[in-house]
């Protein structure tokens, strides 16, 4: 590892054993089991990818296979957390609740398939792979945070403190990857092709500094918004978390059936007139 | 539009949605189902505002048009029909909120309810997206002055008999959930 590599490897390991030990003093796993699952994962993974370094050696095939797969991993704990977060609250509204999860599930499935289908199409070498499937996942986030988030402004559930920061964390993080790993495929798939390619051997060597240099500005790019992201987490853990609020009591079933087609009814004839108003 | 152009557009879109959404203090556009007050009647929205139609149509009357013109020099005609116009765009605002309120309380009333028809809420997400494309244009022609202000008295008419309905309808609401709103609801 150069210079500027330690430094944003032992810095990132630092913020991750913080966060890790605000989330186990404050009992995040009572609440949020699934999010305090991340955070472990996230560090033993970052432990993980450096014992691979310093045994293996920083540019062995081993650590590389160990980058790509601790990276995917990260992603797809990361995508529990958010379901957890889609869960978390609205599972007390039992009725937009049976509506949301289905909505959200039909667009997880669709954009998973969608990132499924977009790294089959990739040349076959792990960090194309690796940077499509990523942005893919980091997309499908951002896409399932918003819906989350535009369900309960609608239906007017608002996210506590600590889980609206979980979410900004999180969207900082998978913004900055998309950006990121679009820019690092195309350059991947683009000039950087042949040194992915066995066949284009003779050049390698004249193809690694820039290689080199591409995987260190990636690198400091995405290490400092995840430092950024946990820094959110630390602040909002920083006070002991709140008991969760209690579940709403429920209005009986006919309130909605008698009055939702009514109140529809209504609004549609307010339409009708307003078309009425504006025809010449 | 190469591929990059494309997602970080699709990103910084997405993005601008999600810090609006998560702006803390921001004004919901939604019911406020977690802070819903002990007494549903004292929670849900009633219209109000086209109570106030009778002093409008009165200010904003075809006689009192008629009467400036044959009167007035045409300049003081003028600011005064534009006057006009400007206080029946304040007051379509008011009808636009007497109608949010009332979606609001279908959405609340959803939000609270065991049990939702995908076909009722689809439809009312529709209908409200529709409305405020329509409310857009009447106001567009309101303000361009080709809208006869005499029109709005209709639907004045149909937000008062609808809000009268739906005091029915809460009551109704208030009636059925008797004793089962907790007052620390959702606090």
């Amino acid at each position: 590892m150069n210079r500027l590599e330690s430094f944003l490897f032992w810095s990132t390991l630092s913020f991750e054993i913080a966060l890790c030990g605000f989330v186990f003093t404050r009992k995040v796993q009572r609440i949020l089991p699934l999010f305090a699952i991340y955070t472990y994962v996230v560090l033993c993974g970052a432990i993980g990818v450096w014992l691979t370094y310093e045994y293996f050696g920083f540019y062995s095939l081993t650590s590389y296979y160990a980058y790509w797969g601790s990276l995917l991993l990260n992603a797809g704990v990361r995508s529990l957390a958010i379901a957890e977060l889609c869960r978390y609250g609205l599972r007390a509204y039992r009725g937009i609740w049976a509506l949301v999860w289905r909505v959200l599930a039909a667009l997880s499935i669709l954009l998973l398939a969608h990132a499924v289908t977009d790294a089959w199409g990739q040349p076959n070498r792990v960090a194309i792979y690796g940077t499509t499937l990523d942005r893919d996942i980091s997309f499908a986030s951002i896409v399932i945070l918003a819906a989350l988030l535009i369900f309960r402004n609608y239906y007017g559930i608002a996210l506590e403190p600590l889980q609206r920061a979980i979410a900004v964390g999180i969207f900082l993080i998978c913004l900055v990857d998309v950006i990121g790993n679009t820019i690092l495929r195309s350059i991947f798939t683009g000039y950087l092709l042949a040194y992915f390619l066995s066949n284009q051997k003779t050049l390698w060597d004249a193809l690694s500094p820039q290689f080199e240099r591409v995987r260190d500005m990636w690198s400091t790019v995405h290490l400092f918004s995840f430092m950024i992201s946990i820094g959110i987490w630390c602040f909002a853990l920083r006070k002991p978390v709140p008991a969760p609020s209690e579940n709403p009591v429920l209005l009986p079933t006919e309130v909605y059936r008698e009055l939702s087609p009514a109140i529809n009814m209504r609004l549609a004839t307010f339409n009708d007139r307003l078309v009425e108003l504006l025809k010449p | 539009m190469n591929e990059l152009t494309i997602v970080v557009l699709l990103a910084i879109a997405l993005s601008g949605i999600l810090l609006w959404l998560l702006i803390p203090g921001r004004r919901s556009s939604g019911a406020n189902a977690s802070s819903l007050p002990s007494k549903v009647d004292d929670a849900l929205p009633t219209a109000k505002h086209y109570a106030y139609f009778p002093q409008i149509r009165q200010a904003l009357s075809v006689a009192d048009s008629n009467y400036l013109r044959e009167t007035a020099p045409p300049h003081v005609t003028k600011q005064a029909l534009r006057e006009r116009r400007a206080v029946a765009r304040g007051f379509l605002k008011g009808l636009h909120e007497d109608f949010s309120n009332l979606a609001k309380l279908g959405r609340t009333i959803a939000a609270l309810s065991p049990d939702v028809s995908r076909e009722q809420e689809t439809e009312r997400l529709i209908l409200s997206l529709k409305f405020q494309v329509l409310y857009s244009l009447v106001w567009l022609r309101l303000s361009a002055g080709n809208l006869p202000i005499e029109q709005l008295e209709h639907l004045t008419g149909l937000v008062g008999r609808l809000a009268t309905r739906m005091d029915a309808a809460m009551a109704h609401v208030s009636a059925l959930s008797a004793g089962q709103l907790p007052g620390s609801l959702g606090t």
